[in-house]
């Protein structure tokens, strides 16, 4: 971070009183944007939206947390999409800051992983940025209705044999079953997503 | 000849560092969020600065000579830097090996409690991204916070404001 980017983010930080940039009940912001899948093609939140829910989870491949969760991401999203939850996976890093998070690194970790859902670029960081997604992996999940109802953590260890809460896991079955969800919101260390340069 | 050769190489790489340190001098204590803050409350500092980081952090490494910069030019006025790695412990290795190479001298702390209350424990502002910078003051008030990495004129400046804020200088004990 350069001086001027470390005194607006230092700036924005004191005007912010929480961390989260999306509330618990708002939209999902950038909906209509286009983002290249591995599959080639375009494709936007909006476009993956499910009946029963969207699932939109900030990622990449270089990050050693993502890499911990990665196969709880792919059986997640998987079990999700099969119950009406839309899923979409985003990469918004600059693979020119991590070589490992380009596209054709994407397109090989979706296929190993078994992704059934897009694995896209965020091409400008642009949609991160709209919902102030700071960390890979950071899940936020959208109920029926469109309303943020969880945003957070996958679980609350990278250990998977130390997993004692299923954050992401419980929500999406509330969701899909009409109910409350339990823990809306959760934190966690992450990977700091490094975005592209403003254009 | 070679003897020169080495006793330059040697020369070279130490003028590179600021110290060079052995990776069996380098000493990391796993840390609780509970345990940060009591050692930030330590009496003897004047300033203490708290930064999150891990080796395979690219802005964390990048930052990394500035904060140990700062670390050297201020310990002697007050300053204490905590760093405390959110790598795995199992590769301890890996994290004594670049606090060596980074002439890391002073103690070293690693993340040992689940994100959730490990975050919440330090400030309810960080959202858990790397690297995460802590700055408190002698009585150990958070004076300052911020994500991402910054450079050594960031933090000198930071760290001067709040050296320069408190009168009675107690020596500090980086």
């Amino acid at each position: 971070m350069k001086t001027g980017s470390f005194m607006a983010l230092a700036a924005s930080m004191t005007v912010a009183a929480s961390a989260f940039g999306l509330n618990l009940g708002d939209k999902a912001p950038s909906t209509t944007v286009k983002m290249k899948n591995v599959d080639g093609s375009e494709v936007s939140i909006a476009d993956v939206a499910g009946k029963g829910g969207t699932l939109v989870i900030f990622s990449c491949n270089h990050c050693p947390f993502v890499k911990a969760w990665q196969d709880r991401i792919a059986a997640i999203g998987n079990a999700a999409k099969t119950k009406g939850v839309g899923v979409i996976v985003i990469n918004s890093n600059d693979p020119a800051s991590y070589p490992e998070d380009s596209f054709t690194e994407m397109q090989a970790r979706a296929k190993q992983l078994g992704f059934t859902f897009p694995y896209v670029v965020d091409a400008t960081s642009d949609v991160a940025r709209s919902f102030d997604a700071t960390r890979t992996p950071e899940a936020f999940l959208f109920d029926k209705d469109g309303k943020l109802v969880y945003h957070g953590a996958i679980d609350d260890s990278q250990k998977a044999d130390q997993v004692s809460k299923h954050f992401l896991q419980d929500a999406v079955d509330a969701v899909t079953s009409g109910k409350d969800v339990p823990v809306k919101e959760t934190k966690f260390v992450g990977c700091g997503i490094k975005y592209r340069a403003k254009t | 000849m070679v003897g020169i050769l080495w006793c330059v190489g040697v020369l070279f790489v130490s003028c590179g560092r600021t110290s060079h340190v052995r990776v069996e001098d380098v000493h990391v204590t796993p840390v609780t969020a509970a345990d940060v803050q009591r050692l930030v409350r330590e009496p003897g500092a004047r300033a203490v600065l708290v930064n999150m980081w891990a080796t395979w952090c690219a802005p964390c490494r990048e930052e990394f000579p500035g904060l140990v910069r700062v670390a050297r030019k201020y310990q002697g006025q007050g300053l204490k830097v905590i760093l405390v790695s959110a790598d795995d412990d199992k590769d301890m290795a890996q994290i004594k090996k670049f606090l060596a190479d980074e002439g890391v001298d002073f103690p070293a702390y690693i993340k040992a409690e689940k994100d959730q209350p490990f975050i919440d424990g330090l400030d309810q502002r960080w959202t858990g991204a790397l690297p995460a910078t802590f700055l408190y003051d002698g009585n150990g008030k958070l004076r300052d916070f911020w994500e991402g990495e910054a450079a050594f004129n960031v933090f000198e400046q930071k760290v001067v404001e709040v050296l320069g804020k408190q009168s009675k200088p107690t020596g500090g004990n980086s």
